[in-house]
């Protein structure tokens, strides 16, 4: 991060470019402007969910740019007291630096900001606040385990954006498999028709027994299976509420600026990280917070600081919204095209 | 202003494949080599036999045929055939005029990164000395090389010579080279950078160029004629100064323009002179195009078959 070299020269141009008035970037952007954000869905087949994003990517070369991948991947996991898996399933965040994004760093520099990144992007998606409905299988036995794995392929400033982003279309996109509980039927029921004791019911005319999924002996349901059906599952719960982050970069205590190329971030002392979550129908709420850089900040400024977050995230929520729909809407089509041409 | 968009899209693998019967390896005998003053080849593409030529860069034998393993173009001397690759770190020569950055100080010299495959080295003993172009290199000197370049400095340079690993040895003695400061730095591909007569352009808004044949690209304010090096006002102590100078506004935007039309033209793979430069910038100001808006796709596209077709 940041530590691309620059001279004093060039910090000192930009600095002073962000401080006159009317403010001056040296890319010509206003100082609330992000560069374009490409973005796609559903890039990685075996993944229950993925996206691949990139800021700030040349239209005409595709070359350049800070680019994340994220996938979600959904493993079973068993809630035996012995391993991690607790009732109702958990997450998981990993972030991962491809050294050629920071090829001027060692690789235990590299484990450090890894580290880091993974650290935030974990505590603030992971938090209850955010659980997911519909993670659990079997209560008392089976949960989902869900992976969200990311990859800076490459970084050309404002990554942490660019991970929430990543990693919130990529939790949008993910399909969680539909489960069907399997139980044991008891030998001897008084008056009951005839039924092989200790056999799993699966396979068997329907007309016969009770179906499997049924919320009422979900209590002795022992495993579980997967039901074929025509879509890959159904949405991870509160899909609306994955946050967003935005990145204060704080040039004098007047000036900040969003989105930062690698020169500007090397120039800003201080970079102020806010995590927000618009839940339909609700406030904005705050989900994480985070200081970068050598600057101050006084305890005054914070609050101005993330009312002004809270604008510039709803409005990336809402693009980033708009986006996720129509990625949807597409690849419906896409889905539709392909099955049309069999 | 928040945009989203979408990848580009990718051509169908299927379809945009060559006709798979009609592909058979591009045998060229002498004739060919005579004719063709350049021709492209790609990775894997078979160029001629090895028995006829000998393989050179960017070229290796299989089955007894030359073939290409870079992008580029074919060259051939005599019976070396070389292939010069598209996109490729900057070769150096003597000679060249280059823009670095220091990454290093060790004893006596600096190390340079100038977009080569090595860094290269700048001597203590190649650099002019504050307070007298011709004094002698002093132990005291040796000892404050920080106050000349430190580590992120950019400087601009000239190609002196070449160590015995390749590593090229650069020299600033000339009161044109040295630090860069009041301006920013524009990185493109070095093919995309021609020789030419000078690389030091200004254009009549008020800026200075500096193009590196490394393909670093500096953009600076206008130095006055008669501040420039060997006039009246010229500042020697300002050489290795690190502070910059007052620049205006309508310069700070004009710097950002020059560098997002470099930026829009190389993407567009179109070589850069100071001519092409100069009509580009023009064709902004006429079209009343921001720098900002020569980020998106329609007006840089625009810019460049403007350019493309005064050319």
């Amino acid at each position: 991060m940041a530590s691309v070299s620059t001279s004093k020269a060039e910090i000192s141009y930009i600095q002073s470019g962000l401080l006159s008035n009317p403010p001056l970037r040296a890319d010509g952007r206003a100082l609330h402007d992000f560069r374009t954000i490409s973005l796609e869905t559903g890039v990685a087949p075996l993944a229950n969910g993925s996206a691949h994003l990139n800021i700030g990517q040349n239209p005409h070369d595709g070359g350049g740019g800070t680019e994340v991948l994220a996938a979600a991947k959904l493993e079973v996991e068993s809630v035996d007291g012995q391993g991690e898996g607790v009732d109702g399933g958990r997450i998981v965040c990993t972030v991962s630096c491809s050294p050629s994004a920071y090829p001027h760093l060692s690789a235990p520099a590299l484990d450090d900001l890894q580290h880091d990144m993974s650290t935030l992007l974990h505590q603030t998606l992971a938090h209850p606040s955010l659980h997911p409905a519909n993670l659990g299988i079997l209560a008392g036995k089976k949960s989902w385990l869900l992976n969200l794995d990311c990859v800076v392929l490459a970084d050309a400033g404002n990554t942490y954006d660019a991970l929430f982003m990543a990693a919130r279309a990529a939790l949008w996109d993910c399909k969680v498999p539909r489960t069907r509980g399997v139980e044991y039927k008891a030998a001897v029921a008084p008056g009951a028709k005839v039924s092989e004791s200790g056999e799993m019911d699966v396979d068997r005319d329907p007309g016969e027994q009770q179906s499997g999924f049924d919320t009422r002996s979900i209590s002795r349901a022992v495993d579980f299976e997967l039901p074929d059906y025509w879509d890959e599952g159904e949405v991870l719960g509160g899909r609306d509420k994955w946050p967003v982050c935005v990145t204060l970069n704080v040039a004098s205590s007047k000036v900040h600026y969003l989105d930062a190329i690698l020169q500007e971030e090397a120039a800003t002392p201080l970079r102020l990280l806010l995590v927000f979550s618009f839940p339909t129908a609700a406030s904005p709420s705050l989900q994480a917070m985070r200081i970068l850089g050598s600057g101050e900040l006084e305890s005054g400024q914070i609050r101005e600081f993330v009312a002004d977050g809270e604008k510039y995230a709803q409005r990336l929520s809402d693009a980033l919204n708009g986006k996720l729909k129509e990625e949807d809407l597409r690849r419906g089509q896409k889905a539709r095209d392909r099955f049309a041409r069999r | 202003m928040i945009s989203f968009a979408s990848f580009p899209v990718q051509p169908d693998r299927g379809d945009a494949r060559h006709s798979p019967d009609g592909e058979e390896p591009m045998d060229l005998d002498d004739d060919d080599f005579e004719a063709g003053g350049s021709k492209i080849t790609w990775p894997g593409e078979s160029i001629t036999s090895s028995q006829a030529y000998m393989r050179g860069h960017g070229t290796y034998v299989e089955n007894e045929e030359v073939v290409a393993s870079v992008a580029g173009t074919i060259e051939r001397v005599n019976k070396l055939v070389t292939v010069r690759a598209i996109r490729t770190k900057y070769n150096p020569e003597v000679g060249d005029l280059v823009v670095g950055r220091i990454t290093e100080v060790q004893p006596r010299r600096w190390k340079v990164d100038a977009n080569s495959r090595q860094d290269a080295v700048l001597m203590l003993s190649s650099v002019n000395l504050p307070g007298g172009v011709q004094r002698r290199k002093l132990e005291s000197d040796e000892l404050q090389m920080r106050n000349f370049f430190e580590e992120g400095d950019l400087l601009v340079a000239e190609v002196q010579a070449f160590f015995g690993d390749g590593t090229m040895s650069l020299h600033t003695r000339s009161l044109r080279y040295g630090k860069l400061r009041n301006g920013q730095l524009v990185t493109i591909p070095p093919i995309l950078v021609r020789r030419l007569k000078s690389h030091f352009t200004t254009l009549p808004c008020g800026i200075d160029l500096i193009l590196g044949l490394n393909g670093y690209i500096w953009v600076s304010k206008h130095v006055k004629e008669s501040e420039q090096e060997g006039e009246e006002g010229f500042d020697a102590e300002a050489v290795y100064s690190n502070r910059n100078d007052f620049i205006d506004d309508s310069t700070r935007i004009a710097i950002s323009r020059v560098a997002n039309i470099i930026r829009v033209l190389a993407s567009h793979f179109v070589p850069l002179t100071a001519d092409i430069l100069l009509e580009a910038y023009e064709w902004t100001v006429e079209n009343d195009a921001d720098a900002r808006s020569l980020l998106s796709e329609e007006v840089g596209d625009a810019l460049v078959a403007t350019v493309a077709a005064r050319a």
